[in-house]
């Protein structure tokens, strides 16, 4: 056995201070390279005070005056669904392709994985570029952008949790004489299904908020809306969209909080 | 009905795990394999439904047309189809916890039935009724539809043999089926795997020599891979001490304290 080696407090406190001191350096250094004042956001915070002013009172009367406002909200929520859905049903087939203990051959196997890693490391902004370029800003580009988005993001995960199911009970079900598919349908679908439910959930809640974002980009719905209020410097109508889709994403939050919690059970959320 | 001939299996480092088994069982007996820890007791018996390839030997059982089959030499359909005829019991019952008792029960028969049927339709009426006579044989049909993630480990391994009964198969093994469990509920699944044995040869791999005194009709030892008795279940104390070697005084010690328990 090995004795761990002991530091004394003083020796301890310089470990610490060169520490701390590296740091300092840095961030001294980066803030001279980049040109950046850190003092500057409240040297400069009049801007945002002016913008302020000229965004409040926000003029509700754009949602009820203009239906093309509560269309976009639909078109948004719809997006996101068929998002969710196509990009969850993908994602589960990539995972099942994609795990030990589903997917016997190896060559299969290390597609199917690095499918998953190369949609996992293209950035949302790049995979709307391509789409609307392909396209064209449409709903439709932006729905496309989510389902690589979900298959990239959920497909590893899946692949983890098909990995990790019980094994045993596999092995028994195999003893009676039974095909793989069938050890698929008996024994890992019936432990994975929950926690994917669930986790298909937690995506669409996700996914909402990320629709919002891809508006701004080309991806219609509410994020052009309000795309189209702030290039024609309407901020007022800004800020009554932007309250809107915060109402929206805490409803839509908050009821997948509570199916989640409804399918996998009291204190399990994660 | 089932003859075990010349099973060796060796480790890549040289070390001998089993070293030339052999043994033959006939309807009707229920045979206990007891041996010490790391003797080859459950390696033996998973070379008889084929989850273990051994290195040299033969494993032959008859299918339903009586032919003989080599356990260890036929191909992954056959063996599929050898195996819908095998039952095993596990020390860890084995079951999908998320599904209820019943669900479980019938996967005995999953090997059985069509498997396009068995992935999108699922079990028919009639085989929920067959077995949840299974389960009424365990006492265990009030329980049918809960979770078997909620059950006790006495009632899951009943659950266990209920999906071996509704398998109907023509040879039951059983791999330590009552290590995990108190001794009250260890007789009782002892009791209920006893009268298996009229249909079936019966092989199970047991810890305990009371249990196996009491209940099987023939033991084997195995020690270092090799069987060095094969005979009678009343084993005399000198006879414990060969096969168990130092480990003898431990299982004595879990006996008294168990019984202890027990009373």
């Amino acid at each position: 056995m090995s004795t761990a080696e002991l530091t004394l407090p003083s020796k301890k406190y310089r470990q610490k201070m060169t520490v701390f001191s590296i740091v300092v350096v840095a961030v001294a250094l980066a803030c001279i390279y980049t040109n950046f004042n850190p003092l500057g956001i409240f040297m400069e915070f009049h801007y945002v005070r002016d913008l302020v002013g000229e965004m409040t009172p926000p003029n509700y009367h754009v949602l009820s005056d203009n239906s093309s406002t509560a269309m976009a909200i639909l078109q948004t929520l719809s997006l996101a669904f068929l998002g969710t859905l196509y990009g969850g049903v993908i994602a589960v087939v990539v995972a099942f392709l994609a795990a030990s203990n589903t997917m016997p051959f190896r060559a299969i196997r290390l597609t199917a994985r690095f499918v998953l890693s190369f949609l996992r490391v293209i950035p949302i902004l790049v995979v709307i570029l391509i789409f609307v370029i392909a396209v064209g800003p449409s709903t439709f580009a932006g729905m496309l952008t989510l389902v690589i988005v979900t298959v990239g993001n959920f497909g590893k995960l899946f692949t983890e949790m098909i990995e990790n199911v019980d094994n045993p009970p596999a092995e028994a079900i195999f003893s009676v004489g039974a095909s793989r598919m069938q050890v698929i349908r008996y024994s890992i679908i019936p432990q994975i299904l929950p926690t994917l439910i669930a986790n298909l959930l937690f995506a669409f809640d996700v996914n909402i908020r990320a629709a919002i974002g891809l508006g701004i980009f080309g991806g219609g719905g509410i994020g052009f809306q309000l795309q189209l209020a702030k290039s024609v410097l309407h901020y007022k109508d800004v800020t009554a969209i932007v309250s809107l889709i915060i109402i929206m994403v805490i409803v839509v939050e908050k009821i997948s909080d509570y199916l989640r919690r409804k399918i996998l059970g009291e204190g399990k959320l994660r | 009905m089932l003859e075990v001939k010349n099973l060796t299996k060796t480790l890549p480092n040289g070390r001998r795990l089993l070293d030339g088994i052999s043994f033959k069982v006939k309807k009707g007996e229920f045979v206990g394999i007891l041996g010490s820890s790391g003797a080859g007791k459950t390696l033996t018996l998973r070379c008889l439904n084929g989850l273990l390839k051994p290195d040299s030997g033969s494993v032959i059982i008859r299918d339903e047309h009586d032919r003989p089959l080599d356990i260890c030499k036929i191909n992954k359909r056959e063996l599929r189809r050898v195996r819908q005829k095998i039952g095993v019991i596990f020390q860890g019952y084995h079951l999908v916890k998320r599904l209820s008792a019943l669900e479980n029960v019938m996967i005995g028969k999953l090997g059985q039935i069509n498997t396009f049927r068995s992935l999108f339709y699922g079990f028919t009426d009639t085989e929920a009724e067959q077995a949840l006579k299974a389960l009424d044989k365990v006492k265990m049909s009030e329980l049918a539809g809960s979770m078997t993630g909620n059950l006790s480990g006495g009632e899951m391994q009943r659950v266990a043999i209920a999906r071996a009964i509704f398998q109907s198969p023509t040879l039951l093994l059983a791999d330590e089926p009552i290590s995990n469990l108190d001794p009250s509920n260890a007789k009782t699944i002892m009791k209920m795997i006893k009268p298996l044995s009229e249909h079936m040869p019966v092989i199970g791999v047991f810890h305990q020599p009371e249990m196996t005194a009491k209940y099987c009709s023939r033991v084997i030892a195995i020690k270092e891979g090799k069987i060095i008795y094969d005979g009678d279940p009343k084993l005399s104390n000198k006879r414990l001490e060969e096969i168990y070697g130092e480990e003898l005084e431990l299982i004595e010690q879990q006996e008294h304290l168990l019984a202890a328990i027990a009373k």
